[in-house]
This record gives C-alpha cells, sequence and structure tokens, in this order.
C-alpha cells in the first residue's frame, strides 16, 4: 500500500475496530487509539520528509478521479494534525468527562483521518469529501460528551452552522471548477482564476465561506463556545482549537493564493473580517466567568488574526498567517489542555471558584503561563513572531487601521489572559481546593511537549520558518524574502507598550473588582455603551445561528408553509368544493316536480330561440 | 428464445400474475403466503439485476406482442429501465420482508401482499414498457395499487386521502394521455424507440408534464404525497420513497432524457417549478408535527433535485440525478421504515411526543441517522455523490437563481432532518412510556437500507461509471 494512503486508512480502520472492543475493557481503546495516531504521526512524518508525491484513483465517472498528493504545505498540514491527534489521544489517556471512551477515540481517529484527506487531497471534490465527512464525528463528538440535552443541542447547533456552510463551499466549488474546467487544485494554479466577472466572485466568496467558517471565523464561531461549556476540554483542544482552525486556514490559503488573483475589493473583504473577527471575539473572551469558555472566545478571536495575515496578499503576511496557524494551535490546545487538567483536579472551570492553584499544580501552571503569554504574543515565544509578521504584512498593504485593530486585539488578549491566569492559579485559594493535585503524568506529558513547542517556535523561529513556513509558501508559488530575524524595531517597542498596557489595566480592574481576579474585567464589561452591548451579546442577539433558528427560519417556513396549503386548495379543496357546488345546485332542481320540469324546458326553449335569433336564425 | 428476453418477461410478468395467486396462496396457510409473496419481491429482482450484464455489455433485450393500430406490447431492456427496475425490485423486496413483522399486526393482509406486489410488476411492467400507450397502461395500474394501499385503513379519513392520491394522479395521467394522443397523431407511433431524437412541441410536452408533476408529487400537485402518510408505513415507504414517486422522475428522463429533445424553454420552466417545490415542501417539513408528513414533504424536496438534475440538460446533471434516484430510494425507504417502527412502538406520529426514543431504540436511531445523513447528502454516504453532481451539472447549466433555490433548498434539508433527529431521538421525552426496540426483522431492514447507503458511497465508482456510461449512450441532447 503506498504510503500516502496511511495516515487516513490506518486510523479509519483502529476506529472502527475500537468498535468491536467491550466498552468494560480497561485501557486496550485507548492503547489501541494512542498506538493508530502515533503510527499515523510518524507515517505523516515520513511523508514530509519524502519528496513529493501523488496517487490518484478513478473515482465519480471518467471527470474526476481521487487524487491525493503531497506538497510541501499538504505535507505540514498532515504532520499537525497528525500531531495534534497524537497529543490528544494522549493526553485524553486519563481524562474523564469525555463522555465513553469508545465513540470519544472513535471520533478522534475518524477526524484525524477525514482531516489527514483533506489536506491531502488534490482534487477539489476529494477535498470536499473528506472536509464535509467531518461533520459527523463533529457531530457525535459534542452529542456524546455529555449526557446532558445541552450537549445535543450544540452538537446540532455545530453540525447545522458547518453544514451550511459546507453546502456553500460545496457549491463553490462546483462552480469552480466548472469555470477552471477542472477540479484539480494543481492544474488551476497553473491558470489561476480572476475575480473579473459575477460567477467567479461568486465561487470565491463561497469557498471564503466554507473556509472561514470552519476556520471558525466571525459570523460562523457562535457553536466554539457553547461547545466549550457542553463538551469537553479533550474536544475543544482537539477540533476547534488545532483541527479546524488548520483545515480552514490551509483552504483558505489554497483558494486566496493558489486558486483565485484576489483583487483590492477581496483584499479589503478579507482584512474586514480578520480584524473583525479578532476584535469581537475578543471582546467575548475579555468578560467570560468560565475558564473553557474563555479559551473559546480566543480560539475564534486567533484566527482573526491568520485570516489578516493571509488577507494582505502579501508574502510577510501570508508567512505570518501560516505561521500563526500552527503557532495558535500548538498553544491553544496546550491551553485546552490545562482547563480539562483543572478540571479533572478542580472539579470546576468556573474562574469564581477557583484560585492559587499553581503551588498544587506547578506543571500545568507552567504550562499555562508559557502558552499563555505565546497567545498574548510575549517575545520571545512562537505567537510574538507569527504576530509580527501579520502586523508587517499588515503595514505593507497600507491600511493601518487594520494594524491598529489587531494591536488593539493583543492588548485586549493580554488583558484576559491576566485575569484568567490570576484567577486561576494565583490569589487565595479556595478552602474546598485544600486537597487538590497535579495531573496524572499522561496529561502533564502532552501538555509539556506542546507548551516546549511554543519556546521552540519562538526562540527557534528560524526553525519552523525554514522547515515549515517557507516551503508551504513555495507550494502556492510565493517567492519571498527573509522572513524571520528578532529586531528590536518599533514594532518590538509597541509590543512592549501594549503589555504594559495589559498590565496597567489589569491592576486598574483588580483595584475597581476589589482585588477579585475574576472581577477584573468588570470595569470593561460594564462601561457605559458596552454595558448595554454585551447585554444584548447576552441575549444571543448577535448570534445568527440562534436568531436565524428563533425567528428566520420559523418566519420563512410559515410563510412556505401557507404556499403549501395554498396549493393543497387548489387541488383538494376548490374542485372538490366545485363539483360539490355543482352537484348540489342540480340536485335542488331534480325534485320530481312535473310543473317545474316543464318550466325548466320552455325555460331552455326560449333561451335557445333567442341565441338562435341573435346569431341570424336557422340558415 | 434468449435467455435475457425470458428473464425480461419474468420480471414483469412474475409479478403482475404472481399478486393474483397470493389469495390462493393465503388459502392454503398465512406463512405459505409471506413466503410466496417475499419470494415474488426477490424474484424480481434477481430477474431484473440479471438483466444488468447485458445491458452494461452494450446489448439490450426487446420482445414485442404484437397489438394493431401500432399498440403493441414492447418491453425493452436497455441501461434506464434495467437500472430503474433493479432499484425498485430490491427496495420492494426489503419493504416485503420488512412487512412479514410489520403488518402482522394488522387486518386484509393478503390483500396487502396481492397489492404491494401488483404494485411491483405493474413498476416494472411500466419501466420496461418502449411503448408510451403501454406506459400509460401501467401507470394507471401502479395508481390503482397505490389507491387500495393507502386506503388499507378503513377509516373514512384514510379513504378520503386515498381518494385524493388517486384524484389527483388520475387527473395527471389523463392529462398526460392528451400528451401521448398528440405525439401518436404527430408521429403515427408511439414506439420510444422509432422516436428517439424527436422533437416534441410544448403542448404535448406539457401535458405530460402535468402527469408526471403528479406523479411525482411536485407542486403544484404535491399535497397528495404528506396525506397519503394515513398509509401503514410499508406502503408510504413504497409509494412515497423508492417506487411510485419514482414513476414521474423516470417518465421524465425516459420521455425528455433518452427519448425526445426537449425544447429548452420547457426545460427551464422545469427547473423553476423544481426549485420553488424543493422550497415549499422544505418549508412545510419544517412546520408538520408528524413524523410520516415531514418525510414526506422531504421526499418531496429531494424529488425536486432529480429534476434539477434532469432537467439541466448536461451530462453531469443527467448522470448525478440517475445516481440521486438510486441513492434516494435506498434512504428514504430506510428513513420510512424507520418511522414504522417508531410509529408502531410509539403509539404515536406527533414528534412532540417522542423525544429521548434513542436510549430506547438504539439500532433504529443509529439507522435513522445514517439514513439521514445519506439524504442530506453528506460524505461518506452516497447520498454526497449525488448531490454533488446535480449542483455540478446545474452549475454548468449557469441558471443563477434556480442554483440559489436549490443552494436555499439543501440548506433546509439540513434543517428539517437535523431537527426531526433531535425531536425524535434526542430531546426531552415527551410522555411515552420508553417503546421497545423494533422486531428483529424490522430492525435488519432498515439497517441493512442504512449500510447500503455507507457501501455505495465507499464503492460510489461503480454506480457512478454505470449511470455515465448510460448517460453517454443513451442521452439526447445533454452537453
Amino acid at each position: 500500500m503506498n504510503l500516502i494512503l496511511i495516515p487516513i486508512i490506518l486510523p479509519i480502520v483502529s476506529a472502527l475496530a475500537l468498535l468491536l472492543i467491550s466498552e468494560r475493557t480497561r485501557y486496550l481503546k485507548e492503547l489501541l487509539a494512542i498506538c493508530a495516531s502515533v503510527v499515523s504521526l510518524l507515517a505523516a512524518a515520513n511523508i514530509f520528509l519524502l519528496p513529493a508525491q501523488t496517487v490518484s484513483y478513478a473515482w465519480l465517472g471518467s471527470a474526476i478521479s481521487f487524487t491525493l498528493s503531497t506538497d510541501t504545505l499538504s505535507a505540514f498540514l498532515l504532520l499537525a494534525a497528525g500531531l495534534f491527534s497524537a497529543a490528544i489521544s494522549i493526553y485524553s489517556f486519563s481524562m474523564p468527562n469525555k463522555g465513553p471512551a469508545k465513540w470519544f477515540f472513535f471520533n478522534l481517529l475518524m477526524t484525524q483521518a477525514f482531516a489527514s484527506g483533506a489536506a491531502l487531497a488534490d482534487n477539489m471534490v476529494a477535498m470536499l469529501f473528506f472536509w464535509e465527512g467531518l461533520l459527523v464525528f463533529l457531530y457525535t463528538f459534542i452529542a456524546l460528551s455529555q449526557t446532558t440535552y445541552a450537549a445535543k443541542r450544540t452538537a446540532m447547533k455545530a453540525f447545522l452552522i458547518n453544514g451550511a456552510t459546507d453546502i456553500c463551499l460545496l457549491v463553490g466549488i462546483t462552480i469552480t471548477g466548472y469555470i477552471a474546467g477542472t477540479m484539480s487544485m494543481s492544474e488551476i494554479s497553473h491558470n489561476k482564476l480572476t475575480l473579473d466577472y459575477g460567477w467567479s466572485v461568486f465561487a470565491y466568496v463561497l469557498l471564503l465561506i466554507g473556509a472561514v467558517s470552519k476556520a471558525g471565523a466571525f459570523p460562523f464561531h457562535t457553536w466554539i463556545p457553547d461547545a466549550a461549556t457542553d463538551s469537553s476540554a479533550s474536544f475543544m483542544a482537539f477540533v476547534p482549537a488545532a483541527i479546524d482552525k488548520l483545515l480552514g486556514i490551509y483552504f483558505l490559503a489554497r483558494a486566496s493564493i493558489y486558486l483565485f488573483v484576489l483583487n483590492g475589493t477581496m483584499q479589503l473583504v478579507l482584512m474586514t473580517l480578520g480584524a473583525v473577527t479578532i476584535l469581537v471575539a475578543v471582546m467575548m473572551a475579555l468578560v467570560q466567568k468560565d475558564y473553557k469558555r474563555l479559551l473559546s472566545y480566543h480560539a475564534v478571536s486567533q484566527t482573526g488574526y491568520m485570516i489578516l495575515g493571509i488577507g494582505t496578499l502579501n508574502p510577510i503576511g501570508i508567512a505570518g498567517g501560516l505561521f500563526h496557524m500552527i503557532n495558535h494551535a500548538t498553544y491553544k490546545s496546550c491551553l485546552f489542555m490545562t482547563s480539562g487538567s483543572v478540571e479533572r483536579q478542580a472539579g470546576t472551570t468556573d474562574l469564581s471558584k477557583l484560585g492559587g492553584l499553581f503551588r498544587a499544580m506547578p506543571v500545568t501552571g507552567l504550562c499555562f503561563i508559557i502558552a499563555a503569554a505565546a497567545i498574548s504574543g510575549i517575545a520571545p515565544l512562537n505567537g510574538f513572531f507569527s504576530k509580527e509578521l501579520v502586523y508587517k504584512g499588515t503595514l505593507d498593504t497600507g491600511y493601518t487601521i487594520f494594524f491598529l485593530a489587531a494591536e488593539l486585539g493583543s492588548f485586549l488578549t493580554l488583558a484576559s489572559f491576566l485575569k484568567l491566569g490570576h484567577s486561576v492559579f494565583f490569589g487565595v485559594r479556595p478552602e474546598n481546593l485544600k486537597e487538590t493535585k497535579e495531573a496524572p503524568f499522561s496529561m502533564l506529558l502532552p501538555m509539556l511537549g506542546l507548551a516546549a513547542i511554543c519556546v521552540v517556535f519562538g526562540f527557534g523561529a528560524q526553525l519552523p520558518i525554514n522547515w515549515f513556513i517557507s516551503p508551504s509558501l513555495e507550494a502556492l508559488n510565493i517567492r519571498h524574502g527573509i522572513l524571520t530575524g528578532f529586531h528590536p524595531d518599533k514594532l518590538y517597542f509597541l509590543s512592549v507598550i501594549v503589555i504594559l498596557a495589559a498590565v496597567i489595566n489589569h491592576l486598574l480592574g483588580l483595584a475597581a473588582g476589589g482585588g477579585k481576579a475574576d472581577k477584573a474585567s468588570d470595569h470593561i464589561h460594564y462601561a457605559p455603551v458596552l454595558k448595554e452591548a454585551y447585554a444584548m451579546a447576552e441575549r444571543r442577539v448577535f448570534d445568527i445561528y440562534e436568531v436565524g433558528m428563533d425567528r428566520v427560519v420559523p418566519a420563512f417556513s410559515y410563510a412556505l408553509f401557507k404556499v403549501d396549503r395554498f396549493f393543497d386548495w387548489v387541488i383538494d379543496t376548490a374542485p372538490s368544493g366545485a363539483a360539490g357546488f355543482l352537484g348540489n345546485t342540480s340536485r335542488r332542481f331534480h325534485t320530481g316536480s312535473y310543473p317545474l320540469y316543464m318550466a325548466l324546458t320552455l325555460a331552455g326553449a326560449i333561451i335557445y330561440i333567442l341565441l338562435l335569433a341573435s346569431n341570424g336564425g336557422l340558415k | 428464445m434468449d435467455l435475457p428476453i425470458q428473464m425480461l418477461i419474468t420480471a414483469v410478468a412474475v409479478p403482475v400474475f404472481g399478486a393474483f395467486l397470493i389469495p390462493i396462496a393465503a388459502k392454503v396457510s398465512v406463512p405459505t403466503r409471506n413466503a410466496f409473496a417475499v419470494l415474488l419481491g426477490l424474484f424480481t429482482f434477481f430477474a431484473a439485476a440479471s438483466l444488468m450484464k447485458l445491458v452494461v455489455g452494450g446489448q439490450t433485450a426487446s420482445w414485442t406482442l404484437a397489438f394493431p393500430r401500432g399498440f403493441d406490447l414492447i418491453l425493452h431492456a436497455d441501461m434506464l429501465s434495467v437500472f430503474m427496475a433493479s432499484i425498485s425490485a430490491f427496495v420492494s423486496a426489503i419493504i416485503l420482508i420488512y412487512s412479514l413483522d410489520y403488518i402482522s399486526h394488522y387486518d386484509n393482509q393478503t390483500e396487502y401482499y396481492a397489492m404491494v406486489v401488483l404494485f411491483l410488476g405493474s413498476m416494472m411492467g411500466l419501466v420496461f414498457s418502449a411503448s408510451l400507450l403501454w406506459m400509460y397502461v401501467f401507470w394507471e395500474m401502479t395508481g390503482f395499487a397505490s389507491w387500495r394501499l393507502v386506503g388499507f385503513f378503513r377509516s373514512d379519513k384514510d379513504v378520503a386521502k386515498a381518494n385524493k392520491t388517486i384524484l389527483v394522479t388520475v387527473f395527471g395521467a389523463l392529462c398526460m394521455l392528451v400528451g401521448i394522443i398528440m405525439i401518436y397523431f404527430d408521429y403515427g407511433t408511439l414506439d420510444l424507440r422509432a422516436l428517439h431524437g424527436q422533437a416534441i412541441s410544448y403542448a404535448a410536452a406539457g401535458f405530460i408534464l402535468v402527469g408526471i408533476l403528479s406523479k411525482s408529487a411536485t407542486l403544484p400537485f404535491s399535497t397528495w404525497l404528506p396525506d397519503a402518510g394515513v398509509a401503514p408505513s410499508t406502503v408510504t415507504s413504497l409509494l412515497h420513497a423508492a417506487v411510485l414517486v419514482k414513476i414521474g422522475v423516470y417518465a421524465y428522463a425516459r420521455i425528455f432524457g433518452v427519448t425526445f429533445a426537449a425544447p429548452d424553454g420547457f426545460s427551464t420552466a422545469v427547473l423553476y417549478i423544481a426549485g420553488a417545490s424543493a422550497l415549499v415542501s422544505a418549508g412545510a417539513a419544517l412546520i408538520d408535527t408528524d413524523i410520516k408528513r415531514i418525510i414526506a414533504y422531504s421526499t418531496i424536496s429531494q424529488l425536486a433535485f432529480i429534476f434539477l438534475g434532469l432537467a439541466s440538460g448536461n451530462k453531469t446533471a443527467f448522470a448525478g440525478a440517475l445516481l440521486y434516484i438510486l441513492m434516494h430510494s435506498i434512504a428514504k425507504a430506510g428513513l420510512f421504515l424507520c418511522a414504522g417502527i417508531i410509529e408502531q412502538n410509539a403509539h404515536t406520529k406527533d414528534i412532540n411526543q417522542m423525544g429521548g426514543l434513542f436510549s430506547s431504540m438504539p439500532v433504529t436511531g443509529a439507522a435513522f441517522a445514517l439514513c439521514s445523513l445519506s439524504v442530506m447528502g453528506i460524505p461518506p454516504f452516497g447520498g454526497f455523490f449525488s448531490k454533488f453532481m446535480v449542483f455540478s451539472g446545474a452549475a454548468q447549466n449557469g441558471n443563477l437563481p434556480v442554483l440559489l433555490m436549490f443552494l436555499a433548498g439543501a440548506v433546509m434539508t439540513l434543517l428539517y432532518l437535523v431537527r426531526l433527529f433531535y425531536k425524535i431521538f434526542l430531546g426531552e421525552p415527551g410522555g411515552h412510556g420508553n417503546p421497545k426496540e423494533g422486531s428483529y426483522t424490522m430492525v435488519a431492514s432498515v439497517m441493512a437500507l442504512a449500510l447500503i447507503g455507507l457501501a455505495l458511497g465507499a464503492l460510489i465508482y461503480y454506480p457512478s461509471a454505470y449511470t455515465e456510461l448510460l448517460t453517454n449512450n443513451l442521452g439526447v441532447n445533454l452537453q
């Protein structure tokens, strides 16, 4: 069998084998899943080191073949998907609260297989096949992670939001394929499509909707915070934090750089979308009172940086977007792991009930600090470098406003992580958490691994840039200059100012909140104007799904239902009514009365004669 | 006589005449009757499927019984008729097996089996007929069988709905007859093989279309289908999902796809009608609360996608529409049969009174979910490929309003099916006594259909190659 197929087939086969194992066995399921994901990771690493290759099979009719290809970008994606699958499967070994272990690992392996397939597919139909196939496992992942009705409803929400946008993607792909005359992405890239007429704009917009929705950008993000409450930390660390981001941004880059040549308008659309996503989500993150929910809003907000980076359309920005994609997956996955470990050991993720856990859980605390510093863009961790690239790319486009929005986002990100870290790991430990201990080794190991990557990709940013990002840009046919190097330039000093501002803000918030860390954002939460906006957000006025399902869909379907009833009237009620009326009317004249019959006959004869006369009589 | 021709004749004659022997078999014993009916179904399927090899090899088989004035009964096996016959007979056979248990709770079983098998025979006759007149004759026979079956429970309400069904479809069929007569006067023959590639007038096409839309429950003749949901679930699944409503679609493919060159304006009109039908029925599916009516509305909505493929005028779309017939027949039959299990065990059809049934009926729930995914067109299920190809063809056709209507229709499909699944299986329980799982044969039947949907996705190469070859060999006026 071809090596390329192993990361797809091995997890599927193992997942199916898992279903045969009894739920009562201990460790067998876990070990099988860990082995499968680790072997797939090794296969992915091997593929990454080999030169690009392609496999192709006859598939859907003669026009569409099942083609997988390992160019450097795809191989990088494959490796990343393998890494996070392996990390999460190890992490989940002793993680409770993830639903039935059998189904959890089934979903995990299936997600790995389908994500690998989507990353490797060169044919857009094959990519869509894997991409949309992930929906099934997204649903089961969330629905089975808790036994509550809320989990089922959130699963439905996630499924419907992603399902609807996947259909947009499907239609976008059909149009793109028709315009280009091929479904093969590498063939299209030789002769890129331009946005100079309506159909190609429509096609690109549909692809864009599919990509940013998978990445979890505004306004398609609303299921993610709900999933943070209604599913497990393992799921959050795996799918919304890592896999979805990887795939969404991957295809966004493919569509925006590799398949289409974008124009200035579309560039603005992308950058605006990025900036809005950053700010809206981080504003929401700032005021959250729950560990996982707070992180989930950051998972949305950080997507904005990636979209902004790719939207710049210049090599530095795109490199920043892709670098941020992998960095974000690393630290956000790590952060969700710390939340899971706190949840397991302390029994809650409610910030008001946590505090002072650093001494009890030093490793978790350390990982948290590293990952939180990375996401806040503190030098010299990995997040700093990718954000700097995005900033530089944004400044190069000349739109300073987006740069300012991104910096404001950084400020708020750090502010919210100061609040989060302070209220969980520092301050006073509540009485009932006195006995709390550190999480087990199997949970700490992947957490430490990911935190180490944050450090290595920061101090040694040259390494990922040269190994992953620069080859990825080449796969997208982008020529670029030097991408990295630590420069104590204006941008660096600005980042220091942002850090100081966030610290001052935190101190102010603490003072205003009576020294309680979980109330450190209240001065912003309850500021004039913002207070009303937050209250509306709490009522889900801005959630397109809730508004759609509550108002738009019922009204729209009711109108359509009325149309249906109208046609029923036309083909059923009206004809039966007419027939009944005619029958009743003629029955009324058939009374058996001789004089009536005679009168009718006479009347008929008179009418006949009159008609004849008006037509000129008998000829 | 060659073996293929014998098979062709038996595929039609065995169920048509066998149906009349079922009452005699019932005199012997109930198990004999049941076994006989299932055997008739299976035999028909194998006879139809045995022709597959012949037609894939590029050959056809024909058999003619002469009648005066060009009204010959012509049975003709080509790729399209064998495709359609195999699907219909397969689903019918599964439904007969499922019926063994399902229908054993009710009266009038002998009539039920006789009518189902007669329906199957008429369907075979209709599919294999290469004469428009005989298509019409078999068409009316299916209508008769469905009339008896929809009115299976004899209350006034059931009979009224059955009458509605037959009145609407017969009205359409009579319009179609007018169209057929117009063709007869134009060309002097009703032999479809002789009419291949001819032009057809708007008037004749319009009259035939009325028949097709009424049989395939498409706007404006759609509402008889949800009303016919009063019938037993096996019947609704046989009639609604797998077979009867596909008659209209098949006739469209046969008459306007592989025989006459349909005028462009006509095809465009069909696209708009189908788009409206997809939206209206999807909207109604979101409002209704009766499980079978919702699935029936969903059928109307999905039929519109088949029309989209057939009328888009290109090979991708046409092949996609044929795949759609296959995938939808399997998946929708599965959904109706699941609904049958639920209805029988939960003693209600109102989804608001269900909820939380997954814990007590896990296999039915899983089968329902798998079939829904196929109908929604989610990979790796077969439905994904047919939906993709139909959309691909629609994009090629380049009619933006139609494309947008179907985009909305596809999203609404997700909405109503996910809502339905949630309401039945996951949501808060609505006052039922945790009903039991269905019997072994019933659950096995639905699970088989669900897994076949999955297998068709995994092995999509074969059906897609078949429909592509069919389209290339037989298609008329396709780009």
